[in-house]
């Protein structure tokens, strides 16, 4: 074999091992997407959860169609969502009067008051839902958190995003679920 | 020319498929398999579980820096004639992440050992025990992290009479950290 075959072979496979080794798998792919839950362009499925700190009371994600809806799941002992969940409240605030509606889904057992209390310090102004093993599992199990499912305003998911990223890759899907239409004629917030 | 370059894909291909095939039912830790332990009646023998974090990702240590973030703990559960004690986690290493570089997290990357001493109950008999244990932990990378972890342990220890010869024990180290 020509010898600078041989060591063109062993260089390309040397960095197909380093750029294995030194990209941790899973995230850090173009558009930190996910593999797993609804795709996009499928309608987000519907689940009805207990809201923390809510008195019993619940929330049917299905009742806020016509609105652009960020459905975030996190955990108190996931250290990328404290980074996050400041920005989601600022962007709660922003998109709010545009139609934005940001709730967090809590895949944690670490009881409600713990739950309330973190994200109350974090300054979450946005529902807190207590999360369960079967709405994770519709989600495609939540591999990973903090994980968002951008749902437009008909109900399906434009976007998806696993792990921490930048404000500004939230907000610009944030704006592209409020871009879409939707049939705002259905009981949005109730 | 050709054969190369056809083996050259067929080779990143394989490494590809191998580090790509990631499911939400990954281990980030793995565990080796536990050496058997010999123990003399009214003695104690030492053991260890070595841990594998993958490159990528740490864990907590068994002393995370706040309440909210999970331990790495191993959990063990004997039968009636055994006692698990002086079980010592490393210390954490102190680091930050690209996530949060102001705040220093207490982690285990790369082998963690924890060691432990395996002694007789006062009226346990000779004979071969299997110790069942659970390592729990909750992985994250540089950018997520990922629900809590359990996996399972078992090893067997021996009890010999208290006249028997047992073989020769492999040096180990202390740790700083000891919890009984």
């Amino acid at each position: 074999m020509n010898r600078n075959l041989l060591f063109f072979t062993v260089a390309l496979l040397l960095c197909v091992a380093a750029s294995e080794k030194l990209w941790p798998r899973g995230l850090q792919d173009a558009n930190h997407t996910s593999s797993s839950g609804p795709e996009k362009g499928a309608t987000a499925p519907d689940f009805t959860l207990k809201v923390v700190d809510g008195k019993g009371q619940t929330m049917q994600l299905s009742s806020l169609q016509g609105k652009a809806v960020l459905v975030n799941f996190w955990a108190t002992w996931c250290e990328p969502c404290k980074i996050e969940m400041p920005w989601l409240a600022e962007l709660q605030k922003k998109y709010g009067p545009e139609g934005l509606q940001i709730i967090g889904v809590a895949v944690d057992d670490s009881g409600e008051k713990n739950i309330s209390g973190f994200a109350r310090k974090l300054g979450v102004n946005y529902p807190v839902l207590q999360g369960t093993e079967k709405v994770a599992d519709m989600y495609g199990g939540v591999e990973g958190l903090p994980m968002s499912f951008f749902i437009d305003r008909s109900g399906k998911v434009s976007d998806k995003i696993l792990g921490l990223v930048s404000e500004s890759v939230i907000e610009d899907a944030i704006k592209k679920s409020l871009e879409q239409k939707g049939d705002t004629k259905t009981a949005a917030g109730k | 020319m050709r054969k190369t370059t056809f083996l050259t894909l067929v080779v990143i291909m394989l490494l590809r498929a191998g580090t790509s095939a990631q499911t939400p039912g990954r281990e980030f830790v793995t565990v080796d398999p536990v050496d058997p332990v010999t123990v003399r009646m009214g003695s104690s023998a030492p053991m260890q579980i070595t841990l594998h974090v993958q490159p990528g990702y740490h864990i907590n240590s068994n002393k995370p820096l706040t309440e909210e973030l999970i331990p790495t703990q191993i959990h063990f559960t004997p039968p009636e004639d055994l006692v698990i004690a002086k079980v010592q986690y490393p210390a954490g290493v102190l680091t930050s992440f690209p996530f949060d570089p102001t705040t220093k997290l207490s982690v285990y990357s790369g082998n963690v050992t924890v060691k432990a001493a395996v002694l007789p109950a006062p009226k346990a008999g000779a004979g071969t025990y299997t110790v069942h244990a659970e390592v729990k932990y909750q992985a994250c990378d540089n950018n997520a992290c990922y629900p809590p972890k359990r996996v399972p342990v078992a090893f067997d220890v021996k009890i010999t009479s208290s006249s028997s010869k047992l073989p020769k024990a492999k040096p180990t180290r202390t740790s700083p950290h000891i919890h009984n």
